[in-house]
């Protein structure tokens, strides 16, 4: 083994007498060898590298210490390991980490890296440490036999300060850990096995480390001494293995691998090494038997990375285990601590800024992760190792390694260079200088801005030892701020581990510094709320050991304090975890405090999650397995086809059939009646009554007495100290010391009667019934917390004079544009003269003052209006300063979207009672019904984080019991019946003339027929290019053009030459004016000059039809671009590259589809229709229908979708002098009132002209008797809603409907389509399913 | 035949090619193929070219307008922009297509390449290296391959 070194024995002798410490011959040679005989080279190879160094490594309370080299300075001769006696502590209370290092070999790099002592890094909690060769010892001590050193050992050991500890055999500690190291041997290397001995590190609670191919046994105190002195026993074993690699000489082996177990989650890794872990950590020793009950065994191979040997050898991996409390891992070379290893070095404290003075050992200290990568080696002699320990002068060296990444952990020395004596000797007595502080044991100050919740007594465990604890010396807590960990995270360190060092709280005394650390699950919840700095925490020591060992259980008395103004504050953010990853949080760190407090809730919630969560629960509600696929299809629909763009997206998808199924339609109501006010001038049929019955009920909330007594369903009652009592939300978290009434429960509901049932008249019965003003003041406070803290989304707190300030107001209805006319005649209409006051907040001159509001009893406005003012003034909006007794949003659907403004400014009126009336209470989404919860303020559902969680995720994930759970909500607060609902006797509620449903074919005329054929054909032609590029999907915009263009031709052929878009330039001027506003913004496009537009628009205002500079004909249709070039829009889209962007022909200026405008022109049709005048087929029969009517004196409505055909129809109209009406929605509000009054009252025109769009929701027209359908609409619920207009209540005669549809075309098929989808949406079809589904739908229409 | 169903745009541009033809070019298109076209440009005055006749060739794709059209020259031409096939380096033939663009259009942009030729773009390496080195010398070489070859005959 030697033999080289006789070659070069004279340069190893210099360089050794240069080094002035040992080191082996071998290893001098190799150095030699590898700088080609170098002499100074390998000196200061050597002395870069090689540098024997002891790290010592203590575990205080905070965490670990690693001391630097070691000095004997300290004049305790061989007691090298005194030094860590920092803090004027007892050499013997700190765990110290030896390491002994033995030298590894790599065989490409001959460098030492191997030196391989490596140091393990205990734990935390409990954390011991461990140590190479070496020992260590602690509360927990490690002893480390090694076989090899044991006589010289002795004195290290004594040396080192362990009590007395030796070779793992003695330990009067409580915990010990042996470790038996073995030497290996190693043929080829002659290196030292001495590396052998690894570290490692165990935490005896939680983890528990490994080791290498060293035998570690260890035994907690907590639990046992080898003498059986206390109770349960923690033994590890590890049985390292050795590794071979055949490859590799040595080391590999070496390297003792770090590992670190979590017993109790995790279990760490090993390379190399297997651990055996038992939550008990049992131990086998070699021969030594103890039990072993093993509750996971991991065993690791060791990584064979022959490029790196280094770390291989070195290299443990470590695994972290990502459990919470993470774990850490070891190296021999590196040693990463989460938790709360709090590298308390002053050394390493300084680290950050100093790199621990550049030699090296860097700790890094996150601030919650601790990653501590060491490597040290000591380069003992071979023989003995302690010689080192003891020799002060030598240098010793300390590498920081750091972890690049996990789990494999890299390797890297930083720098190495000795460490001065002078720098170290500073490190250590700034250590020391901690001692002598007065007991803190007095009393704490009363403070009346803390509330006490509760005194408990906790036990913390200790990370020191000594004499540090009185009786009643008060103890300080010292919390991770939030959003340290980011300093750390660069490091490598898992999240988990990022997460659990974050998740420690320490205790410290005044006088002795760092103690302990509380349990987790305290410092879970506690961690938050004292950061929210709503909590205090004090605590003392009880029962305080005379000398504290290490990981005792510590008793501390603590109180937690609640700063009296969460009380008067709603601000719940400040409950909760404020970590983006944990928004979602249902679990809340007051509820969790409390439940540790054992404080408990004197009234429970009726709710609870754990109920509502519960897999076994079985709600007790009748719906079959049927339904709810059904149902459930509905939405997986939905969410596949979100890009099904509909060409009108606020058309109904679901039908009425299926939202019975979704929401349920209870068939018979078992609802008293209740008369209807008599302000109110019409009488109401029994189900009106009902529901007058129903709402009023729900606007008392169950009895105002009663309510204001009864706790709310979602709240749980506390009583904390001085019987104080405290309320806490269990689904928000949100806590507060009113009592939160059961009325703050939403009073009102979702009036959901299905179309046509009078919502309009029941909600005027219940308006006069109780007019309302405000909020009843005893309850205005509470309840404007509850409320405004309940809305899921957007959180206010009012203060209370806020909230008094307010002025109280009577009723809101909030409406759709369309119907506000509506609402005011049926008010007025219902209801006694004068016995209500109607104020239309609408339109150009509206006030700004909220009392002029509030003054009225009823006060309407459109959705429009209130979320512009919401948009303009927040919640200081006209509407947002009263304090609304109630507030209506008539077709609530409107708010569908929870996130719009809209929806948002509905959230936040503040009001006594909530109402939303739709027909459709779930449109598209389930979501939908969220954002009406949310508006009603229904707890805990307008929480998303809880309807997330406990419905919307598992409704779309196919979980039956999320369906009952929306049934269970909604069944108290909705009201929802049908035209099909019967009384109790049996019998329909409502009794409606008959419709007479018909459909008229048309049979076109064969001029007519040409050219819808050749439409058709060319329209073909693109769709099978689609289909063929398989790119129909993607074309879908494309492809309904080509489709509406089909329709209309049905319609009308003159249609399809109609201009698409709508004249909204069609003053010139204001084109003029859009050009020269716009384009200046952006200095790229080139905008075009004022004399160019001019000219531009003066050729448009003189009719020319320039020549379009793509097909070079007179541009036909032409359109406009940003830049005023003009061209044929057919030539421009089809000059792009994609439908909806592309360059300008003309200047290559980049154009979006949307920027194009028509050019403006007088005319809407390309031909002069009126001149050219033909009857389509479908204008004829219509004429005709209209003609044979006519005689009956009946009232006609015509619906279309397209205003362009009501324009066409209204040429026929003229001509034969027939009277007519017409309603689309250029009308303004009040042009619309008057339509609709002059089409009631007038018998002189008995048609109405009605675009689909317009009039299809909300209005009464009952006037009229005869529905025509022209053109068929995608979704059948649409057409559906349009009939209700007419057949509804008021209506008292058969209603007819006729819907025209044109022989083979594609009218007909639509018609297909529409009977598919509505299979479709009864159906259970998947996503794919439907996908497919669409390519068939639209096959079909080309067929 | 292919003429069959010409685009009445092509057969616009054609009609205005031949009635209003654009100073010093002339373009017809084949008999038997109307996208094909013969074209002869005359070299610009006060460049290289000057006195030359050059010939091309054009062609409408299928795709046309949206597409370029092909145009080549057939006469032999030293140009640094003009490969020895008569392939033309010309940003509207390749990526600057507009279809606003024409066959007028199109070969008046050629014409101008001829007077501005751009060794910095350059499709004939070696043409161009020439021009860049010694612009006199491959000015003269540009008017000796005009003399040679587009002096008309």
């Amino acid at each position: 083994m030697e033999g080289k070194i006789e070659e070069n024995d004279e340069k190893v002798k210099t360089i050794r007498s240069i080094i002035g410490f040992e080191i082996p011959d071998s290893e001098i040679m190799e150095v030699l060898i590898e700088k080609n005989n170098d002499i100074e080279g390998a000196i200061n190879h050597l002395l870069d590298f090689l540098m024997p160094l002891i790290v010592k490594k203590t575990v205080t309370s905070t965490g670990v210490r690693i001391s630097g080299p070691v000095n004997q300075e300290n004049g305790e001769g061989k007691n090298v390991f005194d030094v860590r006696g920092a803090k004027g502590v007892k050499v013997d209370e700190e765990i110290e980490v030896g390491i002994d290092e033995k030298r590894r070999k790599e065989e490409e790099s001959k460098v030492l890296d191997g030196c391989g002592a490596n140091g393990v890094v205990g734990e935390l909690d409990l954390g011991c440490g461990m140590v190479n060769g070496v020992m260590v010892n602690g509360e927990m001590e490690v002893g480390i036999n090694e076989k090899r050193q044991k006589e010289e050992e002795m004195e290290v050991l004594d040396g080192c300060g362990a009590n007395g500890v030796v070779n793992g055999v003695k330990v009067d500690e409580k915990i010990e850990v042996c470790m038996d190291e073995k030497r290996r041997k190693e043929e080829e290397s002659k290196v030292l096995d001495g590396c052998g001995a690894n570290g490692f590190v165990g935490e005896l609670d939680l983890c528990c480390k490994m080791v290498n191919w060293v035998k570690v046994r260890k035994e907690t105190d907590v639990c046992i001494d080898e003498k059986g002195q206390k109770g349960e026993e923690c033994d590890m074993d590890i049985e390292g293995k050795r590794r071979k690699e055949e490859g590799k000489k040595v080391l590999d082996e070496c390297g003792a691998k770090g590992v670190s177990g979590k017993l109790i989650l995790g279990c760490g890794m090993v390379n190399g090494v297997k651990v055996k872990e038992e939550p008990d950590v049992s131990i086998n020793e070699k021969g030594l038997k103890v039990k072993e009950e093993i509750n996971e065994f991991v065993e690791v191979k060791g990584r064979q990375e022959e490029e790196k040997k280094v770390f291989d050898v070195c290299g443990t991996k470590g695994v972290v285990d990502k459990s919470v409390l993470g774990s850490e891992m070891v190296n021999r070379l590196k040693v990463k601590e989460d938790l709360d290893v709090d590298i308390e070095e002053k050394v390493q404290k300084e680290e950050e800024k100093k790199n621990f003075d550049g030699r090296g050992a860097k700790g890094f200290v996150g601030k919650v992760i601790k990653e501590l990568v060491l490597e040290r080696w000591i380069k003992p002699p071979k023989s003995n190792p302690h010689i080192d320990m003891q020799k002060p002068k030598e240098e010793k060296e300390l590498k920081m390694v750091k972890f690049k990444e996990e789990p494999v952990l890299c390797v890297e020395p930083l720098s190495s260079m000795p460490l001065s004596k002078q720098e170290y000797n500073k490190l250590n007595s700034s250590n020391n200088s901690l001692s002598t502080v007065v007991i803190e044991d007095g009393d704490f100050p009363e403070d009346s801005d803390w509330l006490l919740v509760g005194r408990t007594v906790v036990t913390g465990l200790s990370t020191t030892k000594g004499r540090k604890l009185e009786n009643n010396e008060i103890v300080h807590f010292s919390f991770p701020q939030p959003g340290s960990s980011k300093n750390s995270s660069q490091w490598g360190g898992s999240r988990a581990a990022i997460a659990a060092a974050s998740s420690i709280v320490r205790f410290s005394t005044k006088r002795s510094g760092e103690i302990g650390r509380l349990p987790m699950e305290w410092a879970k919840c506690l961690i938050p709320l004292v950061n929210s700095s709503k909590v205090k925490v004090l605590g003392r020591c009880v029962a305080a050991p005379v000398n504290l060992s290490l990981m005792q259980e510590l008793m501390l008395y603590v109180s937690f304090y609640i700063d009296h103004t969460v009380f008067t504050t709603c601000d719940k953010s400040s409950w909760r975890l404020d970590s983006p990853s944990q928004i979602d949080t249902t679990t809340y760190p007051l509820l969790t405090l409390f439940k540790l407090l054992k404080v408990k809730p004197f009234q429970n919630a009726e709710f609870t999650p754990e109920e509502l969560d519960s897999r076994k629960r079985q709600l007790n509600l009748d719906s079959d397995s049927n339904e709810a696929a059904s149902l459930l299809s509905v939405a997986k629909r939905r969410r596949g086809c979100q890009p099904y763009s509909e060409p009108n997206k606020d058309e109904q998808v679901i039908s009425e059939a299926s939202l019975n199924k979704l929401v349920g339609s209870v068939d018979v109501y078992d609802l008293k009646e209740m008369e209807a006010p008599d302000t109110l001038m019409c009488s109401l049929r029994s189900y009106q009554k009902e529901a007058l019955y129903w709402m009023s009920e729900s606007e008392k909330g169950a009895g105002v007495e009663e309510a204001s007594k009864t706790l709310h369903p979602c709240w749980a009652a506390y009583r904390i100290c001085e019987e104080r009592k405290i309320y806490v939300n269990i689904f928000s978290g949100e806590a507060t010391t009113d009592f939160p009434t059961a009325s703050n429960a939403a009073r009102g509901g979702i009036l959901a009667d299905a179309m046509g049932l009078g919502k309009t008249v029941m909600t005027i019965a219940l308006i006069l019934a109780n007019l309302g003003r405000g909020s009843p003041d005893d309850q205005d406070i509470v309840m404007e917390d509850a409320d405004e803290t309940e809305c899921a989304t957007k959180r206010i707190s009012y203060t209370d004079t806020e909230v008094s300030r307010k002025v109280k107001g009577g009723t809101l209805i909030v409406c759709p544009m369309a119907l506000l006319g509506q609402w005011k005649d049926e008010l007025e209409a219902h209801s006694k003269p004068d016995s209500v006051s109607v104020f239309v907040h609408y339109g150009g001159d509206r006030s700004n003052d909220p009392r002029v509001i509030a003054d009225q009893d009823v006060v309407l406005t459109t959705y429009g209006v209130l979320s512009a003012t919401y948009k303009a003034n927040n919640e200081n909006s006209i509407f947002h300063n009263v304090d609304w007794y109630r507030v209506v949003l008539d077709e609530a659907h409107t708010i569908k979207s929870w996130k719009t403004l809209g929806a948002q400014a509905a959230f936040t009126l503040s009001a006594h009672c909530r109402w939303c009336l739709t027909g459709t209470p779930l449109q598209n989404n389930l979501e939908d019904l969220y954002s009406l919860l949310c508006f009603l303020h229904v707890e805990p559902w307008c929480n998303w984080a809880w309807w997330n969680k406990l419905i919307q995720r598992p409704y779309e994930n196919g979980d039956q019991r999320a369906l009952k759970l929306i049934k269970a909500i909604l069944r108290p607060l909705m009201l929802r019946r049908t035209k099909d609902t019967k009384d109790k006797d049996g019998r329909p509620i409502l009794v409606l003339p008959p419709t007479d449903i018909q459909v008229i074919e048309c049979k076109q005329s064969e001029a007519e027929r040409d050219f819808y054929d050749a439409l058709f054909k060319r329209s073909k032609v693109q769709f099978d290019q689609f289909v063929a590029q398989g790119k129909v999907l993607h074309n879908y915009a494309n492809i309904l053009e080509l489709l509406l263009r089909l329709r209309q031709c049905c319609n009308h052929p003159f249609l399809v030459m109609s201009r698409s878009d709508t004249q909204q330039f069609a003053d010139l001027d204001k084109l003029a004016r859009r050009f020269l506003e716009t384009n200046p913004d952006s200095s790229t496009q080139k905008a075009p000059t004022p004399a160019y537009v001019e000219e531009v628009v003066e050729g448009i205002r003189n009719g020319e039809n320039t020549e379009c500079p793509i097909c070079l004909e007179s541009a036909d249709d032409p359109v406009l671009t940003p830049c005023a070039h003009r061209m044929c829009r057919e030539c421009l889209l089809s000059s792009w590259r994609t439908p909806a962007s592309g360059l300008c022909p003309i200047c290559r200026q980049m154009l979006h589809k949307h920027e194009l405008l028509t050019c403006p022109s007088a005319n809407r049709f390309r031909i002069d229709v009126e001149k050219n005048w033909q009857e389509s087929s479908k204008v004829s029969k219509l004429m005709d229908c209209l003609k044979s009517i006519r005689k009956s004196g009946e009232k006609s409505i015509v619906f279309s979708q397209w205003t362009s055909f009501l324009d066409l129809f209204e040429i026929p109209l003229k001509r034969k002098n027939i009277g007519y009406l017409r309603f689309d929605g250029k009308l303004s509000q009040k042009q619309r009132e008057r339509v609709l009054k002059e089409f009631s009252e007038t018998n002189e025109k008995t048609i109405l002209l009605m675009s689909l769009r317009a009039g299809g929701v909300g209005l009464n027209l009952t006037a009229a008797s005869n529905v025509f359908l022209m053109d068929p609409w995608w979704n059948p619920a649409v057409e559906e809603q349009a009939i209700m207009r007419i057949h509804r209540i008021g209506q008292k005669k058969t209603v007819r409907v006729r819907r025209f549809i044109v022989k083979d075309t594609v009218e007909e098929r639509m018609q297909q389509v529409q009977a598919r989808k509505q299979r479709m949406i009864a159906g259970a079809l998947t996503d794919e399913e439907v996908r497919s589904a669409r390519l068939e739908e639209l096959k079909m229409l080309f067929r | 035949m292919a003429n069959s169903n010409l685009p009445r745009r092509i057969i616009k541009e054609t009609q205005r090619l031949l009635s209003e033809p654009a100073p010093g070019i002339s373009a017809s298109p084949s008999e038997d193929n109307m996208r094909y076209f013969n074209v002869m440009i005359l070299g610009p005055t006060q460049s290289p070219y000057e006195g030359g006749v050059f010939k091309l060739e054009l062609f409408l794709p299928e795709e046309y307008p949206m597409a370029a059209p092909k145009v080549r020259f057939l006469t032999k031409i030293y140009h640094p922009n003009i490969d020895k096939l008569g392939r033309i380096c010309l940003d509207i033939l390749k990526d600057k297509w507009s279809p606003a663009l024409q066959i007028r259009t199109v070969l008046l942009s050629i014409q101008a390449l001829l007077s501005a030729p751009n060794p910095d773009d350059p499709l004939s390496e070696n043409i161009a290296k020439h021009w860049k080195a010694n612009e006199a010398e491959a000015v003269e070489t540009a008017k000796e391959w005009t003399r040679l070859y587009a002096s008309g005959a």
